[in-house]
């Protein structure tokens, strides 16, 4: 199947310190993608460079055929994200601030709303931002990055900060999505039992290095051969981290 | 582009921190005057520069924390809630974002400066003697002193871009303000490329004379701290 989004050997230092190191991924159009990795593996700078908004140290990547920086625009186009945190104006309602978004992509009105009604926040579209909770800031990211169906979501931790009723509603609107919009997601998480419900493929990142790239199915695969029940993949993940983490160690050591 | 950034403006204040400078600057105009209109007058000076130079310090002093508050408010709506990240991911251009910015704050600006002005002008028509007022001076004195406070809305616009606290903006504010007073009536030459001293000339200047030469030095200081934002904000990072 092919690639809509490819990365060759990308990588981001920050003075000696590296984020992010030779990371080759390829995500399949129409797929889910669960990029996964213990805090500070470097997922949300992956991400960050997919989108412009750190510049890679090395290497390169393609999305869509189209390259950064000379194609910035027209990426942006094609991707709806959700990056750690929402990101949002405070001095506006929830409606306003989607309206702004559906300005600049040049969507119609009743985008807005439709949006609004899949992350089920219409009835609060006319408050002010800075009185939402977490949770629903969280799902006004959602729908800042949902908005206008884009081809390409890429959506780091989306989860977070929703209550167990809110993770199991966005988690299965998530998987419905490339079915409904016709789209690629890349998502992000620290914890695999999230990951497995969703993504097709999966891409485990330890200390900025890939250790693992494939189906779910290889994943088991890979899981059993190793004497791992396939039915504890959370086991399997802790298991590859904990493995590349003494790697490192006796490297360190050495 | 600037529909769209005056939409993300609402509730903020930006204009209507502007718009009231010019209210305020325009009452002043007028108390001032009415109490202090005769001692004013019998200045050894002429009228028209009685009107203009003894007047315009206190609403120069409005107008520059009117622009020190506007530019902050125009980026801390920004940053506050991380919006500029989503901006910075959405597909456009930064640079238009900045220019728009920029033209909202000279554009209100431009509307506080016309509102004071004609305070003086009425006070011009209605109280100074026939042949005294002199119209083409008044508009002159406005462009001058117009042109003139550019410098100020220009870096402290790009200030405001540079430094995500506020508070940090406003400090630089008020140290550009503080030490462009202190060193206002210098001689030096030199010292015109600190922005504050050049939207400060006119209020030191006994005459209304337009100085040709620090309205040049003003518009190289706007655009070059524009230029330098528009830079700026294309190659921000946001992490």
């Amino acid at each position: 199947m092919e690639s809509i989004i490819s990365t060759r050997g990308l990588t981001k230092k920050y003075n000696s310190f590296t984020s992010v190191n030779k990371l080759s991924i390829n995500i399949k159009r129409g797929t889910i993608y669960g990029f996964l990795g213990p805090n500070g593996a470097g997922k949300s700078t992956t991400m960050k460079m997919l989108l412009g908004l750190t510049k890679p140290t090395s290497g390169k990547f393609r999305i869509d055929g189209k390259k950064m920086p000379e194609d910035r625009i027209e990426i942006l186009r094609e991707i709806g994200s959700f990056i750690e945190s929402p990101s949002y104006y405070p001095n506006l309602t929830g409606r306003e601030n989607l309206d702004i978004i559906r300005s600049i992509l040049g969507l119609k009105k009743k985008d807005v709303e439709e949006v609004l009604e899949l992350v089920g926040l219409s009835e609060f579209g006319d408050r002010l931002v800075k009185k939402y909770s977490l949770g629903m800031k969280q799902r006004l990211g959602l729908a800042g990055a949902l908005i206008g169906k884009p081809p390409i979501l890429i959506l780091d931790e989306p989860t977070n900060g929703l209550d167990p009723a809110g993770i199991h509603e966005i988690r299965n609107l998530i998987k419905r999505l490339p079915k409904m919009y016709d789209c690629t997601i890349m998502i992000s998480s620290h914890l695999l039992s999230e990951i497995e419900l969703i993504a097709d493929d999966i891409g485990i990142l330890n200390h900025g290095r890939l250790l693992f790239e494939g189906s779910m199915e290889e994943l088991k695969r890979t899981a059993k051969a190793q004497g791992i029940k396939d039915d504890n993949l959370e086991e399997m993940f802790l298991s590859m981290v904990n493995v590349d983490n003494y790697e490192r160690m006796q490297r360190a050591v050495l | 582009m600037i529909g769209l950034e005056l939409k993300k403006e609402k509730r903020t204040g930006v204009t209507l921190v502007l718009f009231i400078t010019g209210i305020l600057g325009a009452l002043y105009v007028l108390l001032n005057y009415s109490i202090r209109g005769d001692s004013l007058l019998a200045m050894p000076m002429k009228p028209m520069d009685i009107l203009l130079t003894q007047l315009y310090g206190m609403i120069m002093v409005l107008n520059v924390f009117a622009l020190i508050v506007a530019t902050s408010l125009v980026y801390s709506m920004e940053y506050s809630g991380a919006a500029i990240k989503k901006m910075y991911i959405l597909p456009i251009s930064m640079c238009k974002v900045y220019m728009s910015k920029f033209l909202i704050i000279i554009s209100m600006f431009l509307v506080s400066v016309v509102i004071q002005n004609t305070a003086l002008l009425w006070i011009g028509k209605t109280e100074l003697s026939k042949g005294e007022f002199e119209i083409v001076t008044l508009i002159a004195y406005t462009v001058y002193t117009f042109l003139t406070s550019l410098p100020v809305l220009s870096f402290m616009l790009m200030i405001a871009l540079i430094f995500e606290n506020m508070w940090v903006v406003l400090g630089v504010g008020v140290a550009g303000f503080l030490s462009g007073l202190a060193l206002a009536t210098s001689k030096t030459e030199l010292l015109l490329i600190h922005p504050f001293i050049v939207m400060f000339k006119p209020a030191t200047a006994m005459t209304s004379n337009v100085n040709v030469n620090t309205i040049i030095i003003a518009l190289i200081e706007t655009i070059a701290f524009l230029i330098l934002g528009l830079v700026i904000s294309q190659n921000k990072r946001i992490d």
